[in-house]
């Protein structure tokens, strides 16, 4: 049987599944007219399967998911999911003891929360321009051109985990580097950063050949 | 510091002078799941489910081993010390204030699922003992001293014995810098040789055999036994009490996964160590007490499910260490679910947004199972 991997197999008429608690608590009164029009139409449909990465948690990050989903190696999530919480714990005990050490005045600017911290480090990551390659009259030109948000969101989790799992010495574990890349990131220093500034100078060095874009 | 106890506490409630009225939340709400009483003689029922701190010199005097590594972490990173007062420990300490120690020593058995606070009882319970000024024969793990050794010595005093040179020399400076005190004071009742040339002599501080033992490593397991064999010969006259707690006590009558060098296993009997500490879980000896956990995580070749003391210390455990108070550890109660998570939240352990609400709450008590080890894990990376 040939699973389909892009374009879903579903017909048209199954709904997808809702997930969030709150939507499945509300009382009869409250629907408004189109929620009630929902309700009934999911008492007829069909329902497609709910995927096993999709989960009703409070706790659940689409970011998160994304992120240990890249760093899985030969489908072995149960390793992928322990590396990222143990990396998450690891940003957290670094920035509470700096926390605790810290005199009053300094303690506001001192951000604790890991989620927060990653979010905010791999938006520092994400770069603003890219570069295609275009082939005209047999040679072919790296030509500077936007990037869509998914493209950057998939470059910067890239970026983050070669560099972890390239440069560092032979003894530290993945979420310790991992931990030092992310706070580096936070505060826009580290080779990841540099990375993205090295992109941004190729993308303004090869203005010249932005006419060859197209699209 | 650790004064020396005048007199037995008695178990009554009413003959305590508690200092409980500081307890009641009066400036802060920080007062409600923690208590100033940082003496354990004095927790009562009243403390049940609330934090007590250890002051970080005391941390390092008693407990230079023996804590849980998560444990050792959160004191790293919260900079103090809290352990939850229990109703398991409360119980033993009760017993353990209401003993005679002119009776023969009353051994107890810690036991309970995975995760529920075994070793933390432990702990608890070595601390009320040190504040009371007795001597404490503390081993963190005896699962340690049957698997992964790298180094096994043929004994030079009992031809077919094995000797673990690396674990009794590190759990020989672990007991010296606990007991020090005591060291001075216990003298020898023989001449014990080691080797050709040297011997300790008659009335010699017990000091001394622990610096031979620290000294030359060949001979540390040896000590270890020759300092047992004192303590247990001693300790009937009443110039101190003894306490021995050992962690994971199961592991003295199981398989070992060591081997001999023609890859014959041993068995726990062939190791000066477990044989030594075997000799000091009997109960024919007077002034003290014997303190055990059960423990599956680091035991060998028992199914991981397995929790009660007949599964885990299997038929010739079971009889050797007959009679004894068994002592259940469950998982949190709510009270006590309610002050950890209250905690966590005031230590800012918990950095999630939803984790400071009732749904994230809610999530956390479920996905634990109200079970402290898998409560910690969750909440470390949230």
């Amino acid at each position: 049987r040939i699973m389909p991997v892009r374009w879903s197999r579903y017909n048209p008429s199954y709904l997808e599944p809702e997930v969030k608690t709150e939507s499945h608590q509300k009382p009869l009164e409250e629907l408004t007219e189109e929620e009630k029009e929902q309700m009934d139409l999911k008492a007829v449909r069909p329902i497609k399967a709910a995927p096993a990465t999709l989960s009703s948690s409070v706790f659940s990050d689409p970011m998160i998911s994304k992120f240990t989903n890249m760093m899985m190696k030969s489908g072995n999530k149960v390793l992928a999911k322990s590396l990222m919480s143990q990396t998450l714990e690891a940003i957290k005990r670094k920035q509470l003891e700096k926390y605790h050490k810290a005199p009053e005045n300094e303690k506001e600017t001192i951000e604790c929360n890991p989620y927060v911290i990653f979010h905010q480090a791999l938006k520092n990551c994400q770069p603003i321009i890219g570069l295609s390659s275009i082939t005209r009259g047999g040679k072919t030109y790296q030509v500077p051109v936007p990037l869509t948000d998914n493209r950057k969101r998939f470059l910067a989790m890239k970026w983050l985990i070669t560099e972890c799992r390239e440069n560092k010495h032979r003894r530290t574990l993945m979420p310790e580097k991992l931990s030092q890349e992310l706070l580096l990131a936070f505060s826009n220093e580290g080779p990841v950063i540099k990375k993205k500034h090295v992109l941004h100078k190729m993308a303004e060095a090869n203005r010249a050949y932005a006419h060859f874009r197209w699209w | 510091q650790l004064d020396r106890g005048c007199a037995l506490h008695t178990a009554a409630r009413g003959g305590l002078s508690s200092v409980c009225s500081q307890d009641v939340p009066a400036e802060r709400p920080r007062a409600v799941f923690h208590t100033s009483e940082s003496d354990p003689a004095k927790h009562t029922e009243q403390h049940e489910g609330r934090l007590y701190n250890i002051p970080l010199e005391e941390v390092k005097a008693v407990f230079p081993h023996g804590l849980p590594y998560r444990f050792q972490q959160q004191i790293r990173t919260f900079n103090e010390a809290r352990v939850m007062v229990r109703r398991p420990a409360l119980e033993l300490l009760a017993c353990l204030k209401g003993s005679n120690l002119a009776h023969p020593a009353v051994r107890y058995v810690i036991y309970g699922e995975r995760g529920t606070g075994k070793t933390m009882t432990l702990c608890h319970v070595v601390h009320y003992c040190s504040r009371q000024g007795w001597l404490v024969l503390h081993i963190p793990d005896a699962h340690l001293w049957v698997k992964n050794c790298k180094e096994l010595l043929q004994s030079s005093y009992k031809k077919d014995r094995l000797d673990q040179p690396l674990q009794a020399s590190v759990w020989l400076k672990n007991f010296k810098s606990s007991n020090e005190r005591f060291l001075q004071e216990i003298k020898t009742q023989k001449k014990y040789m080691w080797g050709k040339q040297e011997s300790t002599e008659e009335g010699r501080p017990l000091g001394e055999v622990v610096e031979q033992g620290l000294a030359r490593v060949r001979s540390a397991s040896d000590a270890v036994g020759v300092v047992l064999r004192e303590l247990k010969q001693q300790s009937h006259r009443g110039s101190f009490r003894l306490l021995v707690a050992v962690d994971g006590v199961n592991a003295l009558w199981g398989r070992t996964s060591l081997r001999k060098e023609d890859k014959s296993p041993v068995s726990p009997e062939e190791l000066t160590l477990v044989h030594n500490l075997r000799k000091m879980v009997r109960n024919d000896w007077s002034g003290g007490a014997i303190v055990t956990t059960l423990s599956q995580t680091g035991s060998l070749f028992r199914p991981s499910l397995a929790y009660t003391p007949q599964e885990l210390l299997g038929k010739e455990g079971f009889d050797a260490l007959d009679p004894f108070v068994p002592i259940p550890v469950p998982n949190y109660s709510p009270k006590e679910f309610e002050s950890c998570y209250g905690y966590y939240l005031e230590r800012k352990w918990l950095q999630h947004e939803k984790a400071h609400t009732e749904d994230g709450k809610a999530e956390l008590q479920f996905l634990s199972g109200s079970n402290p080890r898998q409560l910690d894990r969750l909440a470390g990376p949230l």
